[in-house]
């Protein structure tokens, strides 16, 4: 993923790998479950900005060492992908570490929040699992250093370790240990992300797409040029969105909703009408804030329009993703199974994919007592359809109740929507 | 069971004629004390001061033998050698964010060595078959792919190593800086100017006429020959303290290209570092924790074969290395033939040697396909802390000694717990027998090294009272997971 300017801001690049404190032993091995395995091809990409305050004094060495505590709690992120005998991919905990990144960047942290957000991936480390898939590190975590002396903490997750609740537990786990809190142990809850519902037509699940094998260079085969461009919405912005435009029942509409069926209309007509007609939502309702085990706990629903998208009312496109939501994790589990486990699969990007990180606790960490000025998250590695990514967003006035979204797409759609997204709702991208 | 009772006799006939021949001036002498004891009973008082009377001893006569005798008797205490106690010994522990499991170093090596597959299979081979365990240390410079081995990172490291160590014998001992007469500093690999012993006098503010030495390319038996200049020193100086510190710098040596023979060393050398504190100061006496008996050194660089065996050289690349000669097993057990023939008769007990003795003189005359005797270390010593230079040489002297698993077990701990930390590993492995609490008073120790050259250097030590279990230290943490199972291969 490369922006659209040529020199790049980010250099300087040193690698080096954090462990845990101490060994893990018995080498725990982690199976993986259909849900881990739907989402191998994709990677997590977060960004943590720090002002100089916040900073000032902190060597390197005082950022590594918290991390090394930490793996000791959090050994899962410590491991390598291992395939069994039948083939199926797990994880070995081995306490392989996490690959830790140092860069410098010529901006202040002010300059780069400031420019068209669409640069935030290259504070985080480009993560592709294979092809030496057993040495392929699972988490890296990259710290910039801004000429201001502010610094950025940017996290590159796989996907098939948990989902970006879990990559944010992770980080807070850190931080909470730098702050030197007392970490409290909870037992680890098993993973609940086997349906709820009923299983009454056994069809195959829309969310998903089987594409070509990839064999052990797990990245997303991919024909265009994918970007990714990040802006805020306000809290003020969005409840004159739903007040406006769901007249009719505002208090069942959540903000996630709203700003999923204005970027469905303005998608929509920005590529004339050829699409999308049925979107995948992807949330997680009973994220376990302590658990010490990641995990992929999202449920995965479509909805699908029969009419035309771009030309109904707001408010009914709303109410549509609301009410007919079609919940397909236990599909998805019965998909991936047997043979099927050593296939490959994508989520995010085989349908127009909305991802709600609203829950996530993003502003819990903390460097010297200061929170982040900005966080951000991102996918790395989506299908062509595209993801949308939106998560809490703090405000001047310490509000947090504004959202940031984060669209990836295909270059030449997202000039378009860009554009609509201005002309129809006059979001300032 | 005859094989079964045949044994047991064999046994106690052994055992009946060590008695005999290590107590023989005892079961001599009694006998001869019984007798005079009973001729003196026998002939009653009288008889005895008439046989002292007849013999005509005058004044003169009696104070010139009594001068003889305190003359005879001060001469023999000047010329004994002092006495060297090692009142203590602190070694270095490194942090956690030093730690390097198997599957870090192997990655390390896979990114680092990216275009030469064969010796990263190479290194996966040697690393299960090592003998580390997953908590060694490597200094930090050598976590970044590629290692960033600055001459500032080298530096920091002996800082580090050393200072802390050095700390933690000023604690443990009470020592004043201000106290130390002697400084040697060994460190083969590393030597910067200053040297390293001037970077300790400068950190802790030594005396202007403190008599300090840095020895440096000597190997990993430098620990050994260390002690042996401080013992050499005391005793000509006296009413002194010497500090030993031993270590090995890491970061500037970590070889960087991909020749074989050059690689071997990446993968069993970790940081690691020992401080000493030796005295011949009568005070000392009763805190010491050994007496410093014997120290014997065997040099076998006359053969060119054993003075090539560990060489430092540059591959065809440019890069430097040090290349391990495929005999260097067999060179080490001729050196240490060499050793065990000199110090076999100054610690041995009088019926293994009389027994070497004969068999020795048995194959010389009357046939030379006798089998050669091999003495019976075990009888000499109660521990034993062989260099942990790498399995293979724990195994070949444990072949050699016909050492028990438990005599051994201190080095192939330490081994698997901190890798081979060159010249300090000795004091890693004294420091595991104490922390097990089997260190007792009288208790013989026989520390034995090996390093390039190709030296073979020992020291004897004598317990000089019993060692309670220490509650600091390098293995306090860990030392009730230990001993472990060590497998042949591990699967990483």
């Amino acid at each position: 993923m490369v922006s659209g300017s040529l020199e790049c801001p980010v250099r300087g690049e040193m690698l080096s790998s954090v462990v845990p404190a101490k060994a893990t032993g018995g080498n725990k091995d982690l199976e993986l479950t259909s849900m881990d395995l739907a989402m191998k091809l994709h990677y997590i990409k977060g960004a943590y900005f720090f002002q100089p305050e916040a900073a000032q004094g902190l060597s390197i060495h005082d950022l590594k060492e918290p991390m090394f505590q930490c793996l000791e709690l959090y050994y899962a992120a410590s491991g390598r992908i291992r395939r069994s005998e039948s083939g199926r991919p797990f994880i070995k905990c081995n306490d392989g570490g996490v690959r830790i990144v140092e860069a410098q960047c010529d901006k202040s942290v002010d300059e780069w929040l400031a420019m068209a957000r669409n640069n935030d991936h290259m504070l985080a480390h480009d993560q592709v699992l294979g092809p030496d898939l057993g040495f392929s590190p699972l988490v890296f975590v990259q710290f910039t250093r801004f000429k201001c002396g502010g610094v950025s903490v940017g996290l590159s997750w796989a996907h098939v370790l948990g989902d970006a609740f879990s990559a944010s537990n992770f980080l807070n786990l850190w931080g909470q240990i730098m702050a030197g809190k007392q970490v409290p142990l909870q037992p680890n809850s098993p993973a609940h992300n086997i349906s709820q519902f009923p299983i009454s037509i056994s069809r195959k699940p829309f969310s998903l797409k089987k594409v070509d094998p990839v064999g052990d260079y797990w990245l997303t085969p991919n024909n265009s040029k994918m970007v990714t461009h990040s802006f805020r919405i306000t809290a003020k912005q969005l409840h004159y969105y739903i007040t406006t435009y769901c007249i009719h029942d505002p208090n069942k509409i959540s903000d996630f909703e709203i700003i999923l069926a204005m970027i469905w209309q303005s998608l929509s007509k920005a590529r004339e009408d050829s699409g999308p007609n049925i979107v995948t939502i992807c949330s997680n309702n009973s994220a376990d804030k302590m658990a010490m085990l990641p995990s992929n706990g999202m449920t995965l629903s479509t909805v699908e329009a029969d009419f035309c998208v771009s030309k109904v009312e707001i408010g009914e496109l709303a109410k549509l993703i609301a009410e007919k939501r079609m919940d397909e994790n236990g599909l998805i589990g019965e998909l991936i199974k047997g043979d099927e486990v050593r296939s490959d699969f994508i989520v995010y990007g085989a349908n127009l994919t909305f991802v709600n990180l609203e829950g996530m606790n993003v502003y819990g960490i903390e460097m010297k007592g200061l929170k982040p000025v900005c966080v951000n998250y991102m996918m790395n590695g989506v299908g062509e359809e595209g993801t949308v990514v939106v998560l809490p967003s703090n405000e001047k006035d310490g509000g947090n109740n504004g959202k940031m979204v984060t669209i990836t797409l295909p270059q030449h759609l997202l000039l378009k929507l860009n554009n609509r997204l201005q002309i129809d709702w006059n979001i300032v991208i | 069971m005859p094989h079964f009772s045949n044994s047991v006799k064999l046994k106690y006939v052994k055992l009946g004629y060590q008695y005999l021949v290590n107590h023989i001036l005892t079961l001599t002498l009694i006998p001869v004390m019984a007798g005079v004891l009973i001729e003196v009973l026998r002939l009653g008082p009288a008889e005895i001061v008439n046989l002292w009377n007849s013999l005509h001893f005058d004044l003169v006569q009696i104070l010139c033998s009594c001068f003889f005798i305190i003359f005879v008797a001060t001469v023999y205490f000047m010329s004994k050698p002092r006495s060297i106690y090692l009142v203590d010994y602190a070694c270095y522990k490194p942090p956690v964010t030093c730690r390097v499991p198997f599957a870090t170093f192997m990655e390390h090596s896979r990114l680092n060595l990216s275009n030469n597959p064969k010796s990263v299979e190479f290194q996966m081979r040697i690393l299960e078959r090592s003998g580390l365990g997953e908590e060694t240390c490597l200094p930090p410079a050598i976590h970044y792919i590629p290692p960033t081995p600055t001459m500032e990172a080298a530096r920091g490291e002996a800082e580090i190593v050393i200072f802390s160590a050095m700390d933690s014998l000023f604690k443990k001992t009470g020592l004043k800086p201000k106290d130390i007469d002697i400084l040697i500093v060994n460190c083969s690999l590393f030597s910067p100017t200053p040297s390293l012993s001037a970077m300790v006098i400068n950190k802790y503010k030594l005396r202007s006429n403190i008599k300090s030495f840095n020895l440096s390319g000597m190997g990993c038996s430098a620990g050994l020959i260390s002690i042996d200049l401080a013992r050499d020193l005391l005793q000509v100086h006296p009413n002194s303290n010497a500090v030993v510190v031993s270590t090995e710098i890491i970061t500037p040596n970590y070889y960087q290209g991909k020749e074989r023979a050059m690689l071997l060393p990446n993968c069993l050398f970790r940081m690691g570092g020992a401080a000493i504190l030796l005295s011949n100061r009568r005070s000392e006496r009763r805190r010491a924790k050994y007496r410093l008996v014997h120290v014997v050194r065997t040099h076998k660089g006359a053969d060119d074969k054993a003075y090539r065996c560990v060489f430092e050289e540059e591959d065809k690349e440019g890069n430097v290395g040090i290349s391990l000669s495929k005999d260097l097993m067999a060179i080490a057990g001729e050196a240490l033939k060499s050793n065990i023939t000199t110090i076999g008769p100054l610690v041995l007990p009088a019926s293994e040697q009389l027994l070497f003795l004969l068999t020795l003189i048995g194959r010389k005359i009357f046939n030379p396909k006798w089998k050669p005797y091999i003495p019976d270390f075990k009888q000499a010593f109660e521990h034993f802390c062989i260099h942990a230079g790498g399995r293979a040489v724990i195994d070949e002297l444990q072949k050699n000694l016909q050492l028990s698993a438990e005599h051994v077990e201190a080095s192939r701990m330490t081994l698997h717990r901190f890798g081979n930390t060159s010249s300090s590993s000795l004091w890693y492995e004294m420091s595991y027998i104490e922390a097990k609490g089997r260190m007792k008073k009288g208790d013989r120790v026989w520390q034995i090294a090996f390093g390039s050259g190709f030296k073979c250097n020992s020291a004897v030590w004598k317990c000089n009272r019993t060692i309670k279990t220490p509650k600091d230290g390098p293995w306090a943490d860990c030392i009730h997971r230990y001993p472990v199972h060590i497998p042949e291969v591990v699967k990483l």
